[in-house]
C-alpha cells in the first residue's frame, strides 16, 4: 500500500507536517465513508429484495419511516459534520501563516508565476536579493512562507509533498507557509489552468540544511566570473537575448527566466527537457517543438553554431 | 361548471379527438418548425440534447485517448485544451440543462392536467436559441476556433490579452444566446406548476416531480443572470476594452469567479434536484406504495435550493480569501449534504415498507444511488478546506464531479428515460439489451472514475495534456481510458436499444408500470392536447384512486371538453389550493419565436465577426418580431376575440386582472432582478476589495439630472398604476391619451438620462468605475425603454380595442414594469451616486 503511495507528487507521501495532517485526515474520512457508503448499498440491497413484507399499520410504517428518515437524514450527516469539523478545523489552523509565538523569524521567499515559468526570488538574503528561476531551494526544518502572485494570468503554487496550494493572483499576494522535515527534492507543478503550456510549467524544490541552504544563498551574490572563451557568444547573447532574460553582471531583461545560474540547474523549459551537455543548444533550437506555444520566439534566423556556442556559453553559468 | 361536466354522458372518444385535434393538432412540413406544442418541443430538446451530449462524449474520449499513455503526442495542446473546455461546456450548457428542460417541458403539463405550459410561444423561441446557440459554439470546434480557457472561462487567460482568438467570444455569445432557453423554459415551468394546475390539485397534492422542477425553474431564474451578467462583462472588456477585470485598470479577475460561481454552484444543483426527481417519482411506482415523508422531500428541496445559494466560495478556497468566510463556506457546503441524505433516507424507507419490483429503470436507479452516495461522500470531504487545499485542481475532484453529475444526473435520466419511453413511442423497451447497457456503463464509469481519486490523490493536477512516467500515473490513467471505452460502450448499447424500441418493441398497455400520476392518463404517445377532458384529482395519487381515468378522460367526461370555440384552453388555478379561477387561452403555432431567434442568431454571429453595425440592425428586427409576438394577445383576432364562456365557467384569463401573464412578468423580473443585484454586488465589490479601484473625489453623474429623470419615472409609474387601478373599477375613460401620456415622461426620463451620459464624460475603456457606472446607467436606459415602448403600444392596442375595460389585463403587466424600473433607478442613484458621495471617493 505505501509503496503504491508514495511518488514525486503525492499527497499520500508526505514530507511535511501540513501535508501529513492532511494525508491522515483522509486515510480517517476514506475508512468513515467506505462504511457509510457499504452500509447505505448494504440497506438499499436489502430493501430491493421484495416478497418478506408483513402487514404493518399505516401507524408503524410511520413510526419506521420517521426513524429511517432522522436517523439517516438528520443524525447521520449531523454528527458526521461535527466529526469532520472537529478533526479538520485544527488541521486548518496549524497551516495558517501565523506571526511565531516567540518571536522568531519566518523565512521569506517570493514565487512569482509567469506563462509557463517561475520566478523565485530571496529578499531578505543576507548581502542582497538573490533570483532565481524554475527551481526553489529552501531551508529543512523551519516554516518558510511563500508570498505568491501571478505576472500574467492566474497560476497556482502546489508543493504535494509538503501542503496545500494556493493561487498566483495578479495584482495580489498570497502567502502560505510549509515546512519540509528532511532534505529531499520534492515535484512541483501549477496547478491553476494557465493556458497553452500549463503541462510544462513544473518547478524544482529541493530542501536542504540551513547552513546548505545559506551557502547557496552566498554563491548567487557575485556574478558568476565570466572567462574570455566565450566572448562571441556573450555577443550574440546581449544583442539576441538581453532585452529579455537577466544575467548577473551581463544583463537586466525582466521578461523571461533569469538565466544567472541556468548550468546549475536540473532542467530546462520549467521541466520539460532535462538538463545535460548540449541541452540548451537543443532546447535553443528546439524549443517551439518541445514546448509549443512558449513566449520565447524561434531562432532559426541564427546558425547552428552560434546557437551551440550560445548553449556552451549559458552551460558554464553556474555559482 | 365542473359538475354539470363531469356528470354529462360519455361523448364518442374519436369524435371529440378529432374535434380537439382540429384546434391543438400539429401542422406537417415546414410549417412544422412554427409549431409552440410542449410535447413536440419536449422532444425535440431531449433528442437535440442527445446529439449534443455524443458530441460532449466523443471529446471525452478523446481526453482519455491523450491521456492512455505517458508522453503521448496524439493531440497538440491547444487542441487537448478545446477539447477539454469544449467536453465540460457541451455537457454542462447543452446536454446537461436542455435535456432536463426538455422533459420538464414535456412532463410538466401532462402531470398537472394541463394542455400545455403557459407561454408556448416562449417555449419555441426558449428551443430555437438553444438549437442555433448551441450551432454556433459547436462549429467553433470544427473551425479549430473553440475557446480554450476551461469550461470556467477564468479571466484574465480568457480575457483579450491572452486569448486573442475569437474562441473566449463563441463561448460567451453562444452560452448567454442558449441561456435565453434556460431562462425562458424557467419562468414558464414556474408559472405553469403555479397557475395550471387541474381543479383540485393543491400544492400538497403535486406530484413530488413537479415540486423538484419547481425548485429547479425557480433556482435558473436567480441562478443563470449572474453568469449572463459576467459574460456581458467579459465580452465588452474583450470588444471594446471596458476594464471589468483588469488589475491595473482597477477591475478585479476574481470577481469573474465570484459572478462565475454564483451561477456555477446552484447549477450543480439545477441538474440534480429534477434527477431526484425522477427517482422520487420511480421509487414509489416500483415499490407499489405512496413515498413515506412526502413533506420532509418537499421541505428537503426548498432547503436545498436556498443551500444551494450559498456555497459558492468552496470553489474558490485557494483564492485566498480571508478564513472567517471560509469557514462558513465550508460549513454551509457540508450542511447540504443534509437534506440529500433526507432523501436518500426517504427512498430507503419507501423502498423498506413497500413491495419493491426490480425493472429496468429501477436498475438505474440503483446504480444512482450508489454512484452519488459515493460522491456526496468526497463531495463533503472536498468542503473541508484543509484537505481542499491539498487536492482542488487534481484528478481527485475531476472524479468527484463525475460521480455526482454523471451519478446524480446521467444515471437518474435513464432511469426516467427507460421509464417514460412507453410514454414517447406507446412501446416497452427490451429488457436484455437494457441490461447489458446498464452494466457496461456501470462498471465503465466506475473503473474510469474509482481510479481517477488515486490518480489526484498521487498528485496529477487537472488540464494538463501530458505526464511523465517518473510521476507514476501511468497505470491509472490506462486503466481509466479503458474503463472510459468500456461506458462509451455501455451508452451506445442503451441508445441502440432506444432506437430499436422505436421499431420493435412490443406496444405498450396502458399505464405499463401501474403509475399513479396523471401523465399515464394520456393516449400513448400522447395526443397534441394531452386531455380531451381536465380531470378533477383529490389526491396525489389520481391514477391509484381511479384506474379509469384514462377513459373517461377520453370520453370527455370531465372539465373543459368544449372545443367549438376554437380556442386552446386550460384552467388558471390559484397557485395554493388548485381552485379554478380563470380560463386561460394559449396562443396557436406561431413563426414569430423562429424569426425573433434567427435574427437573435443573426446578432451573434455579428457579434463574433465583430460587425456591429450589422449587429445593430439585427438586434433592432429581433425587438421588432418580439413587439410583433407581443401584438397576437388578449382580444386580438388571433388570440381571443370573443370572450364567450360555457355557463358556469370562469372568465377568460386575458378579461381578468390576475392572469399567468401577470405571473411570468413577475418571475421575468425576478431574474431581471438577479441581473441587477449581481450588478450591484460587481459595484461594491470592486469598490471594496479590487486591489487597485479608484473612486473620483467627485461622481462624475450629475445628481439633480439624475433625480429629474428619476422624478418624471415616479410620475409616470404613478399615473400608469392609476390607469391600472381606475381598469379595475371597470372604468377606461381617457386610457389612451393617459397612457400616451405615460409614454411621454418615459421619453423624458430617456431623453434626461441620456443627457447625464453624455455629460459624465465616462472613460470607460480607461477604468473599470467609469465602466460600472456605463454598465449601469445603460441597463437602466434599456429599461426605461422598454417600458416607454410597451406603454406607446398599450395606448395604439386601446385604439384598436385590444384593451379596454373588457379586456383590461395588459396594462397591470407593464405597470409592474415600471414598478421594477422606479425601484432600481431609485438604488442606481443611491448606490452609484449619494453613497460615494458620503463615502467620499478618493478612498
Amino acid at each position: 500500500m505505501l509503496v503504491g503511495c508514495s511518488g514525486d507528487r503525492s499527497i499520500l507521501d508526505p514530507a511535511g507536517q501540513a501535508a501529513r495532517e492532511v494525508a491522515w485526515l483522509w486515510w480517517g474520512m476514506l475508512a468513515f465513508s467506505t462504511v457509510v457508503l457499504v452500509v447505505i448499498t448494504a440497506l438499499w440491497l436489502y430493501a430491493f429484495r421484495g416478497g418478506r413484507r408483513v402487514a404493518r399499520s399505516s401507524r408503524d410504517e410511520q413510526r419506521i419511516a420517521r426513524r429511517w428518515i432522522i436517523g439517516g437524514g438528520l443524525l447521520l450527516p449531523g454528527l458526521s459534520i461535527v466529526l469532520l469539523l472537529a478533526f479538520g478545523v485544527p488541521v486548518g489552523q496549524r497551516m495558517l501563516p501565523l506571526p511565531l509565538p516567540d518571536g522568531q523569524q519566518v523565512e521569506r521567499i517570493e514565487v512569482t508565476g509567469h506563462q509557463w515559468w517561475w520566478e523565485v526570488r530571496y529578499p531578505d538574503a543576507e548581502g542582497g536579493e538573490v533570483v532565481t528561476s524554475n527551481q526553489l531551494m529552501m531551508p529543512v526544518g523551519e516554516p518558510v512562507d511563500f508570498h505568491v502572485t501571478g505576472a500574467d494570468v492566474i497560476h497556482a503554487f502546489w508543493i504535494p509533498r509538503l501542503g496545500g496550494k494556493i493561487d498566483m493572483i495578479p495584482g495580489r499576494t498570497n502567502v502560505i507557509r510549509l515546512e519540509a522535515d528532511a532534505s529531499g527534492v520534492f515535484g512541483a507543478q501549477c496547478a491553476e489552468f494557465c493556458g497553452a503550456q500549463h503541462t510544462n510549467m513544473q518547478l524544482h524544490v529541493e530542501a536542504m540544511p540551513r547552513d546548505d541552504f545559506n551557502a547557496w544563498l552566498a554563491e548567487r551574490q557575485a556574478p558568476p566570473e565570466q572567462s574570455d572563451d566565450h566572448q562571441a557568444a556573450r555577443d550574440t547573447f546581449v544583442e539576441h537575448c538581453a532585452s529579455c532574460h537577466r544575467v548577473a553582471g551581463v544583463s537586466d531583461g525582466q521578461q523571461g527566466p533569469d538565466l544567472s545560474d541556468i548550468g546549475d540547474r536540473v532542467s530546462l523549459g520549467a521541466g520539460r527537457l532535462a538538463m545535460e551537455e548540449g541541452a540548451i543548444a537543443h532546447w535553443l533550437r528546439h524549443h517551439q517543438q518541445l514546448k509549443p506555444g512558449n513566449r520565447m520566439p524561434s531562432h532559426d534566423h541564427l546558425d547552428a553554431e552560434t546557437l551551440d556556442a550560445l548553449g556552451a556559453w549559458l552551460e558554464t553559468l553556474s555559482p | 361548471m365542473s359538475e354539470t361536466a363531469q356528470t354529462s354522458t360519455p361523448r364518442d372518444p374519436q369524435r371529440l379527438h378529432e374535434d380537439m385535434h382540429e384546434v391543438w393538432g400539429n401542422p406537417r412540413g415546414l410549417k412544422a418548425l412554427s409549431i409552440v406544442n410542449h410535447t413536440t418541443l419536449g422532444l425535440r430538446f431531449m433528442a437535440t440534447g442527445m446529439v449534443f451530449f455524443l458530441i460532449g462524449g466523443i471529446l471525452a474520449m478523446l481526453v482519455r485517448t491523450q491521456l492512455a499513455f505517458p508522453d503521448q503526442e496524439f493531440m497538440a495542446p491547444e487542441i487537448y485544451n478545446q477539447v477539454f473546455t469544449m467536453h465540460g461546456t457541451l455537457m454542462m450548457f447543452l446536454f446537461a440543462i436542455p435535456m432536463l428542460e426538455g422533459l420538464a417541458i414535456y412532463m410538466i403539463p401532462k402531470m398537472i392536467g394541463a394542455r400545455d405550459l403557459v407561454c408556448p410561444r416562449l417555449t419555441s423561441l426558449g428551443y430555437w436559441c438553444y438549437l442555433f446557440g448551441g450551432i454556433i459554439l459547436t462549429s467553433s470546434l470544427f473551425l479549430e476556433v473553440a475557446p480554450d480557457s476551461g469550461w470556467f472561462m477564468y479571466t484574465p487567460l480568457s480575457s483579450g490579452e491572452f486569448s486573442p482568438g475569437p474562441g473566449s467570444d463563441f463561448w460567451l455569445l453562444g452560452i448567454t444566446f442558449v441561456e435565453i432557453s434556460a431562462l425562458s423554459a424557467g419562468v414558464e415551468l414556474v408559472v405553469s406548476i403555479l397557475r395550471t394546475r387541474t381543479r383540485g390539485m393543491s400544492l400538497d397534492k403535486m406530484p413530488l416531480f413537479a415540486w423538484y422542477i419547481l425548485a429547479m425553474a425557480l433556482m435558473i431564474v436567480v441562478g443563470f443572470p449572474p453568469l449572463i451578467l459576467a459574460s456581458i462583462m467579459l465580452e465588452l472588456e474583450r470588444a471594446v476594452g471596458m476594464p471589468f477585470f483588469e488589475v491595473a485598470a482597477g477591475g478585479d479577475p476574481i470577481l469573474w469567479q465570484h459572478l462565475f460561481w454564483l451561477f456555477g454552484h446552484p447549477e450543480v444543483y439545477i441538474i440534480f434536484l429534477p434527477a431526484a426527481g425522477i427517482v422520487s417519482t420511480l421509487i414509489p411506482v416500483f415499490a407499489g406504495r405512496p413515498i413515506v415523508g412526502y413533506r420532509w422531500v418537499v421541505l428537503a428541496i426548498i432547503v436545498t435550493g436556498f443551500i444551494s445559494f450559498g456555497l459558492w466560495v468552496h470553489h474558490m478556497f485557494t483564492v485566498g480569501i480571508p478564513q472567517l468566510a471560509q469557514a462558513f463556506f465550508s460549513a454551509a457546503s457540508m450542511l447540504v449534504a443534509v437534506p440529500t441524505a433526507i432523501q436518500v433516507f426517504v427512498w430507503l424507507a419507501t423502498l423498506w415498507l413497500g413491495r419493491p419490483v426490480m425493472k429496468l429503470p429501477m436498475l438505474w436507479v440503483l446504480g444512482f444511488l450508489i454512484i452519488f452516495v459515493c460522491g456526496g461522500l468526497t463531495g463533503v470531504m472536498l468542503a473541508l478546506v484543509p484537505f481542499n487545499w491539498q487536492v482542488h485542481d487534481t484528478h481527485f475532484v475531476v472524479a468527484h464531479m463525475h460521480y455526482v453529475l454523471v451519478g446524480g444526473m446521467l444515471f437518474p435520466l435513464m432511469a426516467g428515460l427507460y421509464y417514460w419511453l412507453p410514454l414517447f413511442s406507446g412501446r416497452m423497451p427490451s429488457e436484455r439489451l437494457g441490461r447489458w447497457g446498464f452494466w457496461l456503463t456501470f462498471i465503465g464509469f466506475n473503473a474510469t472514475f474509482l481510479i481517477m481519486h488515486w490518480t489526484g490523490l498521487l498528485g496529477m493536477p487537472r488540464r494538463i495534456y501530458t505526464y511523465e512516467t517518473v510521476m507514476g500515473w501511468d497505470i491509472f490513467n490506462m486503466l481509466s481510458s479503458i474503463g472510459g471505452f468500456v461506458m462509451s460502450a455501455g451508452i451506445a448499447m442503451v441508445l441502440l436499444d432506444i432506437a430499436l424500441h422505436f421499431r420493435f418493441g412490443r406496444p405498450a398497455p396502458q399505464n405499463p408500470w401501474n403509475a399513479d400520476t396523471l401523465e399515464w392518463t394520456t393516449s400513448m404517445p400522447p395526443s397534441a392536447y394531452n386531455f380531451a377532458s381536465l380531470p378533477r384529482v383529490d389526491s396525489r395519487h389520481p391514477l391509484w384512486d381511479d384506474p379509469e381515468l384514462p377513459r373517461s378522460i377520453a370520453e370527455g367526461r370531465h372539465d373543459l371538453a368544449v372545443i367549438d370555440h376554437g380556442r386552446r384552453e386550460l384552467w388558471g388555478s390559484d397557485p395554493l389550493t388548485g381552485k379554478v379561477r380563470e380560463i386561460v387561452h394559449l396562443p396557436g403555432n406561431s413563426w414569430w419565436p423562429l424569426f425573433a431567434s434567427l435574427a437573435l442568431a443573426v446578432v451573434c454571429v455579428c457579434l463574433l465577426a465583430r460587425l456591429y453595425p450589422l449587429a445593430g440592425l439585427a438586434t433592432l428586427a429581433a425587438v421588432g418580431f418580439l413587439l410583433r409576438w407581443s401584438w397576437e394577445n388578449g382580444a386580438h383576432p388571433r388570440a381571443a376575440p370573443d370572450a364567450q364562456v360555457q355557463p358556469g365557467d370562469p372568465p377568460l384569463h386575458s378579461r381578468t386582472m390576475d392572469g399567468p401573464g401577470l405571473w411570468a412578468m413577475s418571475i421575468a423580473l425576478l431574474a431581471n432582478g438577479s441581473f441587477f443585484l449581481s450588478y450591484l454586488f460587481g459595484w461594491f465589490y470592486l469598490w471594496t476589495v479590487s486591489p487597485e479601484w479608484r473612486m473620483p473625489d467627485t461622481s462624475p453623474l450629475s445628481l439633480p439630472l439624475m433625480v429629474l429623470a428619476g422624478v418624471a419615472l415616479t410620475a409616470g409609474t404613478l399615473w400608469l398604476e392609476k390607469l391600472v387601478r381606475g381598469l379595475r373599477r371597470q372604468d377606461d375613460r381617457g386610457l389612451a391619451l393617459g397612457l400616451f401620456a405615460v409614454t411621454a415622461l418615459g421619453g423624458a426620463q430617456l431623453a434626461l438620462l441620456i443627457w447625464v451620459i453624455w455629460q459624465a464624460g465616462l472613460a470607460a475603456t480607461e477604468t473599470a468605475h467609469d465602466a460600472v457606472l456605463l454598465l449601469g446607467l445603460i441597463y437602466v436606459l434599456l429599461h426605461g425603454a422598454l417600458g416607454t415602448i410597451l406603454t406607446l403600444l398599450q395606448g395604439l392596442r386601446v385604439g384598436y380595442g385590444y384593451v379596454s375595460a373588457e379586456a383590461p389585463f395588459e396594462p397591470a403587466v407593464v405597470a409592474r414594469l415600471w414598478r421594477y424600473n422606479l425601484m432600481v433607478f431609485w438604488i442606481v442613484v443611491f448606490a452609484l451616486v449619494t453613497m460615494p458621495m458620503w463615502l467620499g471617493g478618493g478612498a
